[in-house]
């Protein structure tokens, strides 16, 4: 069964219809990528399903809730509990600069969760020694790297137990050189098993590391398939057109 | 002016100026809390409240605090049948002048910072499941007072000056009390004096904010 049911979700800004009714499915373990051009509504997809937008019409379903069913949205709880479910990394990292990296972590389990001060301690340590960040802990944000910048986003994010993560184009924001470490550690995610949906630009990623590659243009899913199918074939013309230009 | 004289003097004033650091620290401690009440005003989705906020750092930013002081002390009273209940002591009618005065330019001062901070924050912050009230505790404010520290230690330095003022309504101040021994003695060294005083508390305040600075620098 799926964990995510996506149906014909719409959003508007405006005049604008960046979502034109999108529908899809995803699994429970699955890696999906989204990919395509600027402004096809990617993002906007995406941060949907977190109620970072509210969507116009349309449904959002994780496991057997609801967030949102034919337009309407279930209570400000019911949204609480299902947004809780999942985690997002974002493209800018958005840690909090004020706090070290460690209280980053901790926040968030201490105030909602109100987990005891030994066990978010015990946890956030452990988080970020599997990022390769360990010694950064008492650090601020502001003395590190872009990467090492995302690799605690991301720990930031595992902190709360997430079944499914949100990857907002994790490394567009990043030096080339860079990208690679932020990559490792998302590939790792997915071996274990972790349920991912990543915007990106890495076509290298997508087709590695995804078991379904997702083509959004202008608020539309165009084409879907393994990165088998749509790398090596794909069906549409502006799924071959837009391959064509970002792989040149 | 013999040595004696002038040590006179000098204890005169610093009784005097002890007025001024009340004053200070009512005002400073009293119109922080509700200037930030007023910036969350001015961001309320609710009209009425926003309209409120606005009106009020309208006024009081737009007409001299003097006129403000005087209006206190001597205008409120003549006010017609709520008047005879507006009747305060000089100083406290002083002391609340400053802080609405005060809280009106805080409230834009926080405003500003607020508007230094990137909405990613909030996303993030929502996100993680906090609730909007830990959002802005959590989040928020300790990053909006870290980009208003300088323009709060400004305020601040300004707020020290303008006790000064009290003269205008009679209270017994620092300037008052150096006004009083010039007008006696024929002698401008008070002023002198004044000035030195005014000097060493604005040291003061500027080395706080600084330490302030370093201590919130997030590096």
């Amino acid at each position: 069964m799926a964990i995510i049911e996506v149906n014909n979700l719409k959003k508007v800004f405006g005049q604008l219809e960046v979502l034109k009714s999108i529908s899809f499915n995803v699994n429970p373990s699955e890696v999906v990528a989204v990919i395509g051009p600027s402004g096809s509504g990617k993002s906007t997809m995406l941060r949907s399903l977190v109620h970072l937008e509210e969507a116009n019409g349309g449904s959002i379903k994780i496991g057997d809730g609801y967030l949102v069913k034919d337009g309407v949205f279930s209570s400000g709880q019911q949204i609480k509990a299902i947004t809780a479910r999942m985690g997002m990394v974002f493209q800018h990292f958005n840690l909090f600069p004020h706090l070290t990296v460690k209280d980053n972590l901790e926040l968030s389990p201490k105030l909602v969760k109100k987990m005891s001060a030994a066990e978010v301690s015990r946890m956030s340590l452990e988080l970020l020694d599997k990022v390769g960040l360990a010694d950064k802990a008492n650090v601020y944000p502001s003395s590190l790297s872009g990467g090492q910048k995302q690799r605690v986003a991301i720990a930031r994010a595992l902190m709360m137990n997430p079944e499914i993560l949100l990857f907002d184009e994790p490394t567009s924001a990043l030096d080339p050189e860079l990208t690679g470490e932020v990559l490792q550690v998302m590939k790792r995610l997915a071996e274990e098993q972790m349920t991912m949906i990543v915007v990106t630009h890495e076509m290298g990623f997508a087709r590695e590391v995804a078991d379904r590659v997702l083509f959004m243009a202008d608020g539309e899913i165009i084409e879907s398939g393994t990165p088998e199918q749509l790398f090596g074939n794909p069906r549409h013309e502006r799924t071959r057109a837009f391959l064509t230009r970002v792989l040149a | 002016m013999s040595l004696s004289k002038l040590w006179d003097t000098t204890l005169l004033m610093l009784q005097g100026s002890g007025m001024t650091i009340i004053l200070f620290f009512i005002a400073i401690t009293v119109s922080i809390p509700l200037g930030f009440l007023f910036t969350l005003m001015l961001k309320s989705r609710v009209k009425p409240v926003k309209w409120l906020a606005e009106g009020y750092i309208y006024i009081f930013r737009g007409t001299p605090l003097l006129l403000q002081l005087v209006f206190f002390c001597f205008g409120l009273p003549m006010l017609p049948i709520i008047g005879e209940y507006l009747v305060m002591d000089r100083f406290a009618a002083a002391c609340l002048a400053f802080i609405l005065n005060y809280a009106a330019y805080f409230a834009e001062i926080f405003r500003g910072g607020m508007l230094a901070i990137d909405k990613g924050q909030y996303e993030a912050a929502q996100v993680l499941g906090l609730s909007r009230w830990q959002t802005l505790t959590r989040i928020i404010m300790p990053q909006m007072f870290r980009v208003a520290l300088p323009a709060v230690s400004n305020e601040s330095i300004t707020l020290i000056k303008d006790t000064a003022l009290l003269h205008a309504v009679s209270v017994s101040e620092l300037l008052h009390v150096a006004y009083t021994v010039v007008n006696r003695d024929f002698t401008t060294v008070p002023l002198i004096i004044a000035g030195v005083i005014y000097l060493l508390m604005t040291l003061l305040l500027t080395l706080l904010f600084k330490a302030l600075e370093r201590k919130f620098k997030f590096e």
